[in-house]
């Protein structure tokens, strides 16, 4: 009798013990699940979700203060991916969501320009280079495509354009299935 | 041993011949190079026109160095890449044959896409004038890898069997690093028989190539692996190859044997590891043509301009081999071949098993492009479902699985592509060879290879952009917190300022409720001089100071005399009563954030000042201002006391002050509107005999505000001080009248101070905000006008 009461004594210590330094020692710092949604968005930064940025969102989704369909660029695959990530119910997305368009990157009129450095204080990415009163352009490399510095600008000199095709970036057309051909 | 019973069996199971060689799978197609390994090789084709594409294989596209219309030699320079070659991998671009440029213009590329991109076109006279040695080559032997480096980056050499990759950037630097060279005379694409000529006419070129290579880079082993179906090659680089440490090795035909990694296994044995160079494991392999090239760059200068190229297929009556000139066009060496019908269908770039259809037929030959191949379009085989035979994962020569790779492209599942190792692939097309219900495979694996890199690509540019926009919002912050800090020092500055004025007012006030009731005359008298000396401050504060206090701080530091404290006091009581354009340096001590947005405001001004500020400070503060300053006042001190004695004629001063100061603003106003207040600074001191005071500080101020000039705060500025001369003088009116009754005047003094400051706050955000609404009128004309322009 005592012995058992001493095994099961010492085990609970025991694991009492193991489970009180696991605690410790794998401890996770901040909210995994906001990083995991962190990742999947596709950090344009554009704010259409109404945060200042991707993490925000993030951080505001791992919390469930927000709804799961709010980022456009990402649209319906990010948000059914997001549900997944949360576990919360998956929505549809709205209407403004459009198909999933080819990536669009802005462009400054550099003879419209005006220099008003509104753009700049715009861009969430520091892509756009410019001076007051001088000219301003785009990085391309760095342009996420999030229009956001289309509607500040006060002379309407940025447009969104296509990507560039190129022999770099031509991308092999897929073949064409055997259920399309037999259609 | 094994072979002749292979070979017996080989009659009824063709793939057994698989187990001849050393790698996995391969395949046996027809190979049909009789058709032009059996004609002598043609002469040179001089094309009417030659395209020569700026963008090469690799790396970015090179600079031109000629204008259309220039006359080229043969060997001439064209274009190369002003960046550093070591990045870059661009190598220069030499004229084929001599001519004229006809055009720098986009022309469409030997490429799967037939996308455009800029090419020169040169015309060629027929004349064939060479600049010899263009290189400089001495002949020399090549010791170092460094030097032959050099000359390859220079002759302008890729790498002719496929890829095209600069071969310069392919050797190694440290000498000995390659033990074995490896020669690539395997072409096992059905139709080439490029390379096979190649070693039957210049086998001893290619031999030397390899050995010059095999000296600069220490290589001790030279092995050149031909395949079995070229005997006449075989002889005659054997033939080359004796006295010299390069050995022939006689490889099984079978596709891909001319695979690098195949060919590589098959020579020495080894089989290249995952995501590893072949120079990582000190072995080095060339194309016969590459070897030929590098040896006519080191002995003879000639950067690499012309191939050899086959141009054959079932569509020709007369196929041949000719050595072509870069940029010859397709359809005229398709032309010289007699096509048996019209050519209106796309010729091939490369052999049939992984060549590729060109869009135009007008395209040119690029240096890496070995065959011009035109069989006339068959019948396809209609694609049937996969029946998961397995005969595609067994004649994979890299041991991949290409069903499984497949269905997961099918399914846009690249991820899991990846996995497979698609980027192992090396699109040889055995799969599709093989495969029973025709399914194009090799084009799944494309296309899934393009997709991951896009996929790649746009993720190294999220992970790009979740940088730089984390990095400006730490930036904003930052600013945030350093522009808060200022303030709250300029605010604790402010803090410790009036802090000490407390300190002394309180002895003046003390002070001059017992001399103004006593002397309330004498108070009016000062309140006079010291509308005077408003005046005065008007300028500074024009000019943007926000010394006044400064100034009275120290002048009561420095003189703390009871006049002079009278006087002091004085000051203060005009400095909120008389109110001329002082409020905007009265109110900086009051009000940090408006003392913080005046300051921003006419720094610009200041930095004019500065200037004169300074020439004043060179002839006034040389002989100590303080003194300077009590002598100004003893100078004012008469005045005050005449005034003093008769109310009236203060009264009258009063008016007359009023008048020079109307006088002064319209000339401050004029000047303000055409230059920066430094001329108002002078004009007025001209007039005033003690302006010495404010300028010391005034530099000190210049030194510790760092400021930004903006044309609305200029405007902002402007209009303040028009406004302020205006109030200025309606006050002085006031002051005339009050001047009268001392007793009144102490009381409307009061009134003043305390009722005054709201007023002329409010009148100068009028101000501002009417400079804001001009500056914004003034922009949209600006843009209109942008606009119409």
């Amino acid at each position: 009798m005592i012995e058992a009461i001493l095994i099961f004594l010492g085990l609970a210590i025991l694991f009492g013990l193991l489970l009180g330094y696991a605690s410790i020692r794998f401890k996770v710092e901040g909210n995994p699940m906001s990083e995991q949604i962190d990742k999947i968005l596709p950090q344009t930064q554009c704010g259409q979700c109404g945060f200042p940025g991707c993490k925000p969102y993030a951080d505001a989704l791992a919390e469930d203060k927000t709804e799961v369909n709010l980022c456009i660029p990402g649209g319906n695959e990010v948000m059914i991916q997001i549900s997944e990530i949360t576990g919360l119910e998956p929505k549809q997305m709205d209407e403004t969501a459009t198909e999933t368009k080819t990536k669009e990157t802005a462009y400054i009129n550099e003879d419209l320009c005006i220099g008003c450095v509104l753009c700049i204080k715009e861009c969430p990415v520091d892509a756009i280079l410019g001076a007051t009163k001088l000219m301003h352009t785009v990085i391309q490399q760095e342009c996420t495509g999030c229009e956001k510095c289309v509607p500040v600008c006060p002379v309407d000199c940025i447009e969104m354009l296509p990507q560039h095709v190129t022999p770099k970036n031509w991308k092999w057309p897929e073949p064409v299935t055997i259920k399309e051909a037999s259609k | 041993m094994l072979r002749p019973f292979i070979e017996q069996i080989a009659k009824i199971y063709p793939t057994a011949k698989r187990y001849l060689h050393v790698f996995h799978g391969g395949v046996f197609p027809k190979y049909n190079k009789e058709l032009s390994a059996n004609q002598p090789v043609r002469t040179q084709i001089i094309p009417n026109k030659l395209i020569l594409p700026l963008q090469q294989q690799v790396g970015l596209a090179a600079e031109v160095l000629v204008n259309v219309g220039d006359y080229v030699k043969k060997n001439q320079l064209l274009a190369k890449s002003s960046k550093d070659p070591k990045k870059a991998l661009i190598v220069p671009m030499h004229a084929p044959t001599s001519g004229v440029i006809e055009s720098i213009e986009p022309a469409i590329l030997a490429h799967p896409s037939g996308l455009l991109d800029m090419a020169i076109t040169l015309k060629p006279d027929g004349k064939n004038i060479t600049i010899e040695n263009v290189l400089n080559v001495s002949k020399q032997p090549i010791e170092t890898p460094d030097q032959l480096k050099d000359i390859l980056f220079h002759a302008g050499i890729i790498g002719m069997g496929g890829a095209g990759f600069p071969t310069y950037a392919k050797i190694p630097s440290r000498p000995g690093q390659i033990h074995t060279l490896l020669i690539n005379g395997a072409e096992c694409e059905p139709f080439i028989t490029c390379d096979d000529l190649l070693m039957q006419t210049q086998a001893d070129e290619i031999v030397q190539g390899a050995l010059i290579t095999a000296k600069a880079l220490g290589s001790s082993k030279i092995i050149c692996g031909i395949e079995s179906n070229k005997p006449t090659a075989i002889k005659a680089m054997t033939q080359a190859a004796i006295g010299t440490i390069v050995e022939i090795k006689t490889v099984e035909s079978v596709y891909p044997m001319g695979g690098q990694k195949q060919l590589t296994l098959e020579l020495t044995g080894i089989e290249m590891p995952h995501k590893t160079h072949a120079v990582d494991i000190g072995l080095l392999m060339m194309n016969v043509a590459t070897f030929t090239a590098i040896y006519r760059a080191v002995m003879f200068g000639e950067p690499l301009t012309a191939r050899m190229v086959t141009v054959s297929g079932l569509g020709f009556n007369k196929p041949f081999n000719s050595v072509a000139m870069i940029g010859t066009p397709f359809s005229e060496l398709a032309e010289a071949a007699e096509p048996k019908s019209k050519l209106d269908y796309p010729l091939v770039m490369g052999g049939p098993m992984m060549g590729v259809k060109v869009k135009d037929n007008g395209v040119p030959i690029t240096k890496t492009t070995n065959c011009v191949l035109a069989n006339p379009p068959e019948p396809v085989d209609m694609q049937m479902p996969c029946i998961r035979c397995g005969e595609c994962m067994d004649a994979c020569p890299v041991n991949l699985l290409p069903q499984q790779m497949y269905f997961h492209a099918q399914a846009h599942e690249f991820d899991k592509v990846e996995k497979l190792n698609v980027f192992d692939c090396i699109e040889c097309g055995c799969c599709s060879f093989v495969c029973p219900s025709h399914i194009p495979l090799v084009q799944y694996y494309r296309h899934s290879k393009s997709e991951l890199k896009e996929i790649h690509a746009e993720q190294k540019a999220v992970d790009l952009a979740k940088e730089r926009h984390e990095f400006r919002t730490a930036r904003i912050e930052r600013e945030k917190a350093e522009r808060e800090a200022r303030l709250k020092a300029k605010k604790e500055a402010v803090k410790k300022q009036s802090a000490a004025k407390p300190a002394d007012n309180p002895a003046n006030n003390a002070d001059t409720p017992k001399k103004k009731p006593a002397s309330s005359a004498a108070a009016a008298a000062a309140r006079a001089a010291a509308a005077r000396r408003a005046a005065k401050t008007n300028q500074d504060s024009a000019t943007g100071s926000t010394q006044t206090p400064e100034t009275s701080a120290s002048s009561e530091e420095k003189m703390p005399s009871a006049r002079l404290k009278a006087i002091e006091a004085a000051k203060q009581a005009t400095q909120q009563s008389a109110q001329q354009d002082l409020e905007q340096g009265s109110e900086k001590t009051t009000d940090p954030k408006v003392a913080a947005r005046n300051a921003a405001m006419l720094a610009a001004k200041k930095r004019a000042a500065a200037k004169k500020a300074e020439k004043v400070a060179e002839t006034e503060s040389d002989t100590s201002t303080p003194v300077d300053a009590v002598n100004a006042l003893d100078t004012e001190k008469p005045d005050q006391t005449t005034i003093k004695k008769d109310p009236k004629q203060a009264a009258k001063a009063a008016a007359m002050a009023a008048a020079k100061k109307r006088a002064q603003a319209k000339i401050e106003k004029k000047a303000n509107a055409e230059k920066p207040s430094e001329s108002v600074n002078t004009t007025n001191k001209t007039e005033d005999a003690s302006p010495s005071q404010p300028e010391p500080s005034q530099m000190v101020d210049l030194t510790q505000q760092t400021t930004e000039t903006d044309a609305s705060r200029k405007e902002a500025a402007r209009k303040a001080a028009k406004l302020a001369a205006k109030e200025a003088t309606k006050k002085r009116a006031d002051a005339a009248r009050v001047t009268k009754q001392q007793a009144e005047a102490e009381r409307a003094e009061t009134i003043e101070r305390t009722g005054q400051v709201d007023p002329v706050t409010d009148k100068r955000n009028k101000a501002v905000e009417a400079a804001r609404q001009r500056a914004a009128l003034r922009k949209t004309q600006k843009n209109q006008t942008n606009s119409d322009e």
